[in-house]
């Protein structure tokens, strides 16, 4: 099976460890990705900060380059794809464009939902012998109704214990460009979350998003925890020890 | 509802605003969930009493044998000096207003003026509905039947019978919608607007009493 | 009473500085609520099924509502009750005044109404000399203060109770214990005696029956029926969108209501009047007006997303479950209404140019729009408003500053064109050398120190093109 590597702006300039993760789990899963290189960012910070016009010019692009292949698109971020699951909202129905983006979403999954709900996996040969606790990313969660999808693929990592972390559900305080535009408010619900990640007593945080990932990741650092925060996938990828 | 009976730039921007011709005809509104079926009647009995009871509502079920007793621990309880009591046929009798007197309470009629009322300590109503899953009352009003009564004085005792029982607010809302007045009553006044801290007994009244009669009067 | 913000709301200033005090008041009070609402939710299995029914319910009416609204109009006035129309606030204010200066009133006794909060109809009345006092506890209380409400259900949840008992010592004269039961003991009092002396009382209405011209008012105190059943003149204003079609619909409303609101089945006094009484000594008003005030809401049914909004029923679930909320409080949203439903509506209301920072307070989470109990789809009507604040549209024009819009364009174009994008892909990691400090970017200038004076930012390391070649390479 092929598939078509959707790796978003956030994982190419943060997370390149996690991205040939990714590559290399799909593979031992017998998938075949390939990776349209003309790809550059899906357009979500300029449509959720209201700069509609725009983020269609990036949408048309992100069309262009995903539409060579019939190949599903597979993302490591919830946010990223439910971004191309609002691309038809941004052309006028009928058209062209609209159709092509009802075609393209309907082929675009968030990593966990594809080997989940597409490939009927739960169990990837994962080994990680640690103490976990997992922060349910708002996009993943709501946005996409990914509620226990990343939760049964922890359950099958081998020696992972698994810490329910209190208030997993709540938002981190990234939201985009509202860490910039209200600094303060979203520091206070970055404490909040790492109080809580630290009283967990787990020894890593896991987070199946990248953006939250960068906030609790430099949350952590601030408040000099040893807490690891790692991404879903690089767990998911994990064959003994990190 | 063809005609502009209303002439006013309010609904003038409505319909502006929603584009549709003045006198289009209304589409049926969409259906709604049916009403719970009700249980045995003592089934709905006992679930009625143990709602009022999470509410902080007072529950007794009685004949017309131990309301004597009933009436003397309630007067006793919660130092009843005067009373109000509505003139239903019910309440009329079971002789509640006499009944009282013998105890030595003072009788107001239930239409006096308010500040005579806000002197009571008890106003005694019958209950029109009770919704047992919520441990509501539905009270309505009439000149047999003021509304104060279940207002002003700090103790309210309602009676009802089984009669009274209704299975959801559906059966109670389609009798009720031709009275002027419907009040649904569930628990004693509350608050929790210092600190979330839950407290009893605000501006209405600060206790329920309500009582189940199987058979009222023989 | 909240007054009408005429200049900018300033969501960023307001919270630059907060208490911490005010995040552990509110966090602990919607806790609560959001705990109580959930147990009443699992109670129900079909939950959803009501939500949807409320949904659907709401949207029809809203769609229909002019035909609705003249319903109502014809069986309000078939009970008896004067009904009367107010384009905006103002129009409201006078008809009430009005009706107060006709009937000679020395004494008001007022419910808790959103609607008035709006209104400023408050202010309005003592500017004319009347005296009227707020009646639910918490109004009360913030009415003793000078403040507006800053929940929707309980307004004064952020005052602490010693707050509250040196507030009634310094207004009432009182030596109040702070102790909620004694404080409300005291208020009860107190208002026994407003109560009773009243001779007109304001209301809201949380629900208008169209069908039969019925009031539905939703209450646990008990000061809604002092106020609207012992002076003999009372005057409900009632927002367009209120109009429900009939009683069979309000038992499902109620419902969702009561639950999302307190996490009650029922609230304790459900009132439903139907015009003023008809005898004399069954009490209640001997007249009763209806004012029907838009301010605003005509204009919001012309779009099919913005009709949604009003499918609202003021439970206060949104902020009772909102991040942001929890984190700031009401006052932060400028305005009567606060958290997610207030952050669209106020914009909406008041236009973008007073509410441009409202629409980006939030996270977009989506925790708000999971518990609705209408579905009111407040995600999409942030994303719009959003839209209407940085590119204007058939309503206004753009508010956003031309350094945003500059930096829209530009990211646009940077992240947009491949080479673009792929040479600063590979530049990065050599422009943040000077800032770079080991695994972590600790401080930015200015304006990028809005992410860093918060936490470190995580440096460039693009490297997957590369690592993919070799990959392919040594497949």
């Amino acid at each position: 099976m092929h598939v078509q590597l959707f790796i978003t702006c956030l994982g190419e300039n943060f997370f390149p460890e996690m991205l040939e993760s990714m590559t290399t789990l799909l593979e031992r899963l017998g998938i075949t990705p390939c990776f349209p290189s003309e790809q550059t960012c899906c357009g979500q910070p300029q449509y959720n900060s209201g700069f509609e016009a725009e983020a269609r010019s990036m949408a048309r692009r992100w069309m262009r380059t995903f539409s060579h292949s019939d190949a599903p698109i597979i993302s490591p971020s919830g946010s990223c794809v439910e971004m191309v699951r609002h691309y038809p909202h941004l052309f006028p129905e009928g058209s062209e464009e609209h159709t092509l983006a009802i075609e393209l979403a309907a082929r675009t999954f968030e990593f966990t939902e594809f080997l989940v709900r597409q490939l009927g996996v739960t169990d990837v040969g994962a080994h990680f012998p640690h103490r976990v606790t997992y922060h349910a990313s708002c996009h993943l969660l709501r946005g996409l109704g990914l509620r226990d999808e990343a939760k049964r693929l922890l359950a099958a990592v081998r020696d992972l214990e698994f810490i329910t972390l209190t208030e997993e559900e709540t938002c981190c305080g990234f939201g985009g460009i509202f860490s910039v535009l209200y600094p303060e408010v979203s520091g206070a619900m970055l404490e909040n979350k790492v109080r809580h990640i630290i009283a967990s007593g787990a020894e890593y945080v896991v987070v199946g998003e990248a953006g939250c990932l960068m906030n609790i990741a430099g949350g952590l650092h601030k408040a000099g925890s040893a807490i690891h925060p790692i991404h879903l996938i690089e767990v998911l990828a994990a064959q003994g020890g990190a | 509802m063809t005609q502009n009976r209303f002439p006013n730039p309010v609904l003038d921007a409505v319909r502006h605003s929603l584009g549709y011709e003045s006198g289009a005809p209304l589409p049926p509104h969409p259906l709604l969930p049916s009403a719970r079926a009700a249980g045995t009647p003592q089934a709905e009995i006992a679930l009625l009493l143990q709602e009022i009871d999470k509410v902080s509502g007072h529950t007794q079920q009685l004949t017309t044998h131990n309301l004597d007793t009933a009436l003397g621990a309630l007067v006793e309880t919660e130092n009843i000096r005067t009373a109000t009591v509505w003139n239903t046929p019910t309440l009329q009798c079971l002789d509640i207003a006499g009944r009282l007197k013998h105890l030595g309470v003072t009788l107001v009629p239930p239409d006096a003026e308010k500040h005579t009322l806000a002197q009571c300590d008890l106003g005694v109503t019958e209950a029109d509905f009770a919704i047992p899953d919520s441990g509501t009352l539905g009270l309505l009003s009439g000149p047999e039947k003021p509304r104060a009564v279940s207002l002003l004085p700090a103790v309210h005792l309602a009676l009802l019978t089984p009669a009274a029982l209704r299975p959801d607010l559906h059966q109670v809302f389609a009798e009720a919608q031709h009275h002027g007045y419907l009040i649904l009553i569930t628990g004693p006044s509350r608050t929790a607007d210092i600190e979330l801290t839950l407290t009893l007994g605000v501006h209405g009244p600060r206790e329920l009493y309500v009582w189940i009669f199987e058979s009222p009067g023989e | 009473m909240s007054d009408t913000p005429t200049t900018p709301i300033e969501f960023r200033r307001y919270t630059q500085n907060l208490s911490p005090a005010i995040p552990i008041a509110i966090q602990q009070a919607t806790g609560q609520f959001f705990e109580k609402r959930n147990a009443r939710v699992a109670e129900l299995p079909e939950w959803e099924l009501l939500r949807d029914v409320g949904h659907r319910l709401r949207l029809h009416t809203l769609e229909h509502l002019d035909a609705y609204l003249e319903q109502a109009a014809t069986s309000l006035s078939a009970a008896g009750v004067q009904v009367h129309w107010a384009m905006n606030g103002a129009e409201a204010n006078a008809v009430v005044l009005d009706i107060a200066r006709q009937h000679n009133v020395k004494t008001i006794a007022k419910v808790k109404s959103m609607a008035t909060e709006e209104i400023a109809l408050n202010t309005a009345l003592q500017a004319a000399g009347f005296q009227i006092t707020e009646t639910d506890l918490g109004e009360f209380i913030i009415q003793l203060a000078g403040l507006g409400p800053s929940h929707i259900v309980v307004p004064a949840v952020h005052l602490k109770k010693e707050e509250i008992a040196q507030l009634f010592k310094e207004k009432l004269g009182v030596e109040a214990p702070p102790d909620p039961e004694q404080l409300t003991a005291i208020a009860r009092a107190r208002l026994r005696e407003v109560f009773l002396a009243a001779d007109m009382g304001i209301s809201g209405a949380n629900f208008l029956v169209a069908e039969t011209g019925t009031l539905v008012m939703v209450t646990n105190e008990g000061n809604g029926r002092m106020c609207t059943t012992l002076p003999d003149l009372h005057v409900a204003v009632v927002a367009i969108d209120k109009v429900v079609p009939d009683w069979e619909s309000l038992a499902t409303l109620l419902k969702l209501l009561a639950r999302s609101a307190t996490g009650q089945k029922l609230s304790t006094y459900t009132n439903f009047i139907t015009g003023p009484r008809k005898t004399k000594g069954e009490h209640g008003p001997r007249e009763l007006h209806v004012v029907l005030l838009d301010n605003g809401r005509s204009r919001m049914l012309a779009s099919p997303l913005t009709r949604e909004t009003l499918k609202c029923i003021r439970c206060g679930s949104c902020l009772n479950v909102c991040p942001v909320y929890k984190q700031v409080g009401g006052y932060a949203y400028g305005w009567f209404i606060s958290g997610p439903i207030g952050a669209v509506l106020t914009p909406q209301l008041l236009g973008t140019k007073i509410a441009a920072e409202l629409p980006y307070a939030s996270t977009l989470c989506g925790a708000c729009a999971e518990v609705c109990p209408v579905k009111v789809p407040l995600l999409d009507l942030l994303r719009h408003l959003r839209r209407r604040v940085a590119e204007g549209d058939a309503t206004t024009t753009p508010i956003v500053s031309p350094v945003l819009r500059g930096v829209a364009r530009g990211s646009a174009i940077a992240l947009g064109t491949p080479w673009l994008y792929r040479l600063g892909a590979r530049l990065m990691p050599l422009l943040q050398v000077p800032v770079r400090r080991g695994n972590w970017i600790p401080s930015l200038p200015a304006p990028l120190n809005r992410w860093t004076m918060v936490r470190p930012f995580m440096p460039f390391r693009a490297r997957f093109r590369r690592w993919w070649k070799h990959h392919k390479k040594n497949e």
